[in-house]
């Protein structure tokens, strides 16, 4: 035997010839060059801004929970009432769809049907959804509560398919074997194997439920998000740092229960 | 019912998967009442897809195959359902659900004869209850009916999986390498209890085994796959060095192998 020298490795590039890799390097910090030279600032308009950031800034300084208590908590309870409505739905309704989009489960033309859809939910942000609603029903919480839904159904229903089109498939061979039929193959089969993790997702909709409530009410979609729109509106920088403060203690509380929930299930 | 002596009858069976090749090239055999058969072979010889063909998980492309004088090859979709409960079948690989309990698990064999509703709400009929008790007993399990299956070693699953075949009331069993994944003390046990229960029920079975010696001391015949078709139907002692190799080549063929040694009856495998 010869000696041989410590051979070398290294994981082989994901873009195989070295010029292309160069290439995209070069292309890519052009074009940031240029991105950065198209976006004009206004110092002018900067300062301005920097007058009221300062308003701004005192005013959280001073939440003022008092003056608009009624309006701020109407908002509250509503855009939590909106938000448990269109998750409850909204998961409800994810589930015929994200079984019908899972290859691995639906026919061709069922699949294709339930991800048409689902991709259509999420064609939109919420906001442009939100203002569609609106229109359509007028304002308030429940054009709020139709477009959480719409967005949950989205979301929940494309992971459950992923999540469906990841099991083991064995035991569903299993129980076809054992002669049961489709529903039950559902229940037994394939639902154990990916609730958890759905349950899991729930909740964590639920969260950006709530804080959905709060922008698409900015739009006029009901819910704490127009309490927080007309306190802008009217320069009451308190009451506004008092609705965003009373915002993030509940998603906190949202994150510690649903942290606390989630370990009970897996 | 044709013949009351044939449980299994398998004839002239072709499967081809996609447009691949043909991996069974023809296949025949019978199996009479509680008569057990070893199907042994090199890997890919095509074992799984014989006992895939006739529960038709996968599709038979030409040949017949009868279940106590029912043609399988051309049921419907809901006389296949019921045709399926008459075969249990045993998975190399438990193919047990692991987040369901112990109990679930072997209440899923029932599942064909439950309603949706009842299966939803865990409402299982009192007697297949009681079976499903008697089996876990009858597995060694007494107790862990409310245990997590992915709770459980190899064995203690692999004997859950055998559980849920037989509350079947199956008329044959079709078991896929039921060892494959046990060392060769706890190989023995779930062997030894697989022909115990056959012959406690009368049961015929089909057992896939990689493992020759295995199928030697358990199964009283042997069919041996190679390349899609059937190169030796008879007795272990028939089962000479020469038809060894031809189906798993020189290197196989070792006189001197030890396995089946037998172990005391540990619990916990
Ligand atoms: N779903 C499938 N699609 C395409 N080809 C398949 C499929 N399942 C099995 N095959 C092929 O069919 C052949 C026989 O496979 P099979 O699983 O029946 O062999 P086996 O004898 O059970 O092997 P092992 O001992 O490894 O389990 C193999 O060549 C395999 O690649
Ligand atoms: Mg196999």
């Amino acid at each position: 035997m010869t000696t041989e020298a410590a051979r070398a490795w290294r994981p082989p590039p994901r873009i195989a010839s070295a010029g292309v890799r160069r290439a995209a390097w070069v292309i890519a910090a052009a074009y940031a060059l240029f991105a950065a030279w198209t976006i004009d600032v206004d110092g002018a308009r900067i300062a301005e801004g920097a007058a009221r950031a300062a308003d701004f800034f005192g005013g959280w300084l001073r939440p003022d929970f008092v003056t608009r208590w009624t309006d701020i908590r109407a908002g509250l309870v509503e855009s939590i009432a909106m938000t448990l409505v269109a998750t409850a739905a909204g998961f409800v309704l994810s589930v015929p769809f994200g079984l019908g989009a899972a290859r691995n489960l639906a026919p061709a033309p069922i699949y294709a049907g339930c991800r048409g859809a689902l991709a259509v939910f999420r064609a939109f942000h919420e906001v442009l959804v939100a203002i569609l609603f609106v229109a359509m029903f007028g304002f308030g919480g429940f054009a709020g509560v139709m477009t959480l839904v719409v967005a949950t159904v989205g979301f929940l229903g494309k992971l459950l398919a992923e999540a469906v089109e990841e099991i083991d498939p064995a035991p569903l061979e299993a129980l076809t074997a054992a002669g049961a039929t489709w529903a039950s193959r559902i229940t037994f089969g394939v639902l154990p194997q990916v609730m958890p993790r759905i349950l899991g997702l729930t909740l964590y909709r639920l969260d950006i439920n709530f804080r959905e409530s709060a922008i698409i009410g900015l739009v006029g979609a009901g819910g704490i998000g127009a309490t927080l729109i007309t306190a802008f509106a009217r320069y009451e920088f308190e009451s506004v740092s008092a609705i965003l403060i009373l915002i993030i203690s509940m998603l906190f509380v949202a994150e510690l229960l649903s942290s606390r929930l989630r370990r009970r299930l897996l | 019912m044709t013949s009351p002596d044939v449980v299994l009858d398998i004839d002239g069976l072709v499967v081809r998967y996609a447009d691949g090749p043909e991996v069974l090239q023809g296949i025949s055999f019978t199996l009479g009442p509680q008569e057990i058969v070893g199907l042994i072979g090199a890997s890919g010889a095509g074992k799984s897809t014989v006992l895939r063909a006739v529960q038709r998980l996968v599709e038979p492309t030409a040949g017949s195959v009868r279940l106590g004088g029912t043609e399988l090859t051309t049921l419907g979709p809901v006389e296949l359902r019921d045709a399926r409960r008459r075969m249990g079948m045993i998975f190399q690989e438990h193919a047990l659900v692991d987040r369901l309990t112990v109990m679930e698990n072997v209440l899923c064999g029932a599942l064909g004869r439950t309603g949706f509703w009842h299966a939803l709400r865990r409402r299982f009929d009192p007697a297949d209850v009681a079976h499903a008790f008697q089996l876990l007993d009858r597995m060694g399990l007494s107790g862990f009916e409310n245990r997590r299956c992915d709770e459980l070693s190899g064995g203690q699953r692999q004997r859950v999986g055998i559980a849920r075949a037989l509350i079947q009331n199956p008329e044959l069993l079709l078991v896929d390498e039921p060892t494959a994944s046990l060392d060769p003390a706890a190989s023995v046990r779930i062997m030894t209890l697989i022909s115990e229960v056959c012959s406690e029920s009368g049961l015929a079975a089909v057992i896939n085994l990689h493992d020759v010696p295995l199928a030697r001391r358990f199964c009283p015949r042997i069919l041996a796959l190679h390349e899609g078709r059937i190169v030796f139907d008879g007795p272990p002692s028939e089962l000479t060095d020469a038809v060894l190799t031809e189906i798993y080549g020189e290197e196989a063929v070792e006189p001197h192998v030890a396995v089946g040694a037998p172990a005391e009856d540990r619990r916990d495998d």
